[in-house]
């Protein structure tokens, strides 16, 4: 899922200093299941700012809000009385979503409430890993379905580097990520699928991935 | 618990002003300790800022 | 600042410190009238959002008790 981060109180609350009335925006999607923009994250947000601002000296009304999916317009249309009467809006969304209110409502300057950090996976309770950086080109059937352009710190493609000690990768300070080439090398041998390692893998073709600029997904199929 | 009064403090209250306790059923004398306890924490740290509460703020007006 | 009497919010258990409580007053306990008790089926009902209410709408101390 993709997963974000609230962004510092303070950062916040400077980015809405001009406002009087704000919306707090939340999203009922991926961030809520993360526990960063949902209905509570966006009620825990909106009474520290009242508190906050109020502490300052400058109260503002702050309104509260969650929409099932804020990066359609669908589901943001049914925030429009609320972003009517706002002067700004803090959407507590991923930059998907950021931007959707600020397309769909171009009167009314949406800033982002929290820092969008990638395609994670749950691994225990509040833990996110990153497994994926939508590279668009799949490279996990050669791999036995480990991704080694997220989880390898170089995105290398044929095997480890030389910093891949008992199983742990140098890049962290912490010493305990494990090197992704070594779970494959493991995961492969115990598929019996090792000769795998053995091809070579030619230069990635990086063109789908961010080289070119901004992707665009066209279906003709589904279109109107 | 913890997380709540890095909640307060990152607003700008002070988090002493939230605390847990634990205690059984039998313990009505710690009860009324813990109460007193809070209080007096709440005497010195003074009045929440965020309080607009008139029956609070009229006699404070009155005594400037 | 005299006249500063503090308001006091407990949110009390209702098996362990609501019992207290209840048996403080049985026992003519005195403590602060400052204190407003907040009967809760279990301390597992506090939410982080019921301690910032308390404090957004002015509470000078929140407590509690499990």
């Amino acid at each position: 899922m993709i997963v974000a981060e609230q962004k510092p109180l303070e950062e916040i609350k400077s980015m809405i200093a001009d406002a009087r009335k704000v919306l707090v925006l939340g999203c009922g999607t991926c961030v809520t299941v993360c526990f960063a923009g949902g209905e509570k994250e966006v009620s825990i947000l909106a009474s520290q700012l009242r508190m906050a601002t109020r502490l300052d000296g400058q109260e503002k009304e702050i309104r509260e809000l969650t929409v099932q999916r804020q990066c359609e317009y669908e589901y943001n249309e049914l925030a429009a009385d609320h972003v009517r009467d706002a002067d700004m809006v803090i959407s507590l969304a991923c930059g998907i979503g950021v931007q959707t209110m600020n397309e769909q409502y171009p009167e009314k300057l949406t800033v982002p409430g929290l820092n969008t950090s990638g395609l994670s996976q749950p691994t225990e309770q509040g833990v996110w890993e990153e497994r994926c950086q939508a590279c668009g080109n799949c490279v996990l059937h050669l791999t036995g379905g480990l991704c080694p352009v997220a989880r390898c710190a170089k995105s290398l493609l044929n095997g480890p580097c030389g910093g891949s000690q008992r199983g742990i990768c140098e890049v962290y300070a912490e010493r305990e990520t494990p090197c992704v080439w070594d779970q494959i090398y493991h995961r492969l041998k115990d598929l019996g699928q090792l000769d795998k390692l053995l091809e070579i893998e030619p230069a990635k073709n990086w063109h789908t991935s961010r080289d070119g600029g901004q992707r665009k997904i066209v279906r003709e199929d589904l279109r109107l | 618990m913890n997380y709540t009064k890095k909640l307060l403090a990152e607003t700008g209250l002070e988090p002493e002003r939230l605390e847990m306790f634990f205690l059984s059923s039998a313990e009505g004398v710690r009860f009324a300790e813990i109460a007193t306890e809070m209080t007096e924490r709440a005497r010195k740290l003074g009045p929440n800022p965020l309080k607009n509460g008139k029956a609070i703020e009229q006699p404070m007006e009155a005594e400037e | 600042m005299s006249e500063f009497e503090p308001q006091v919010l407990a949110f009390a258990c209702h098996y362990c410190a609501y019992a207290a409580a209840d048996l403080a007053g049985s026992m003519r306990l005195s403590y602060p009238p400052n204190v407003k008790v907040l009967h809760l089926p279990c301390t597992g009902k506090v939410d982080v959002l019921y301690l910032l209410r308390a404090f957004e709408k002015g509470a000078d101390a929140v407590f509690v008790a499990g």
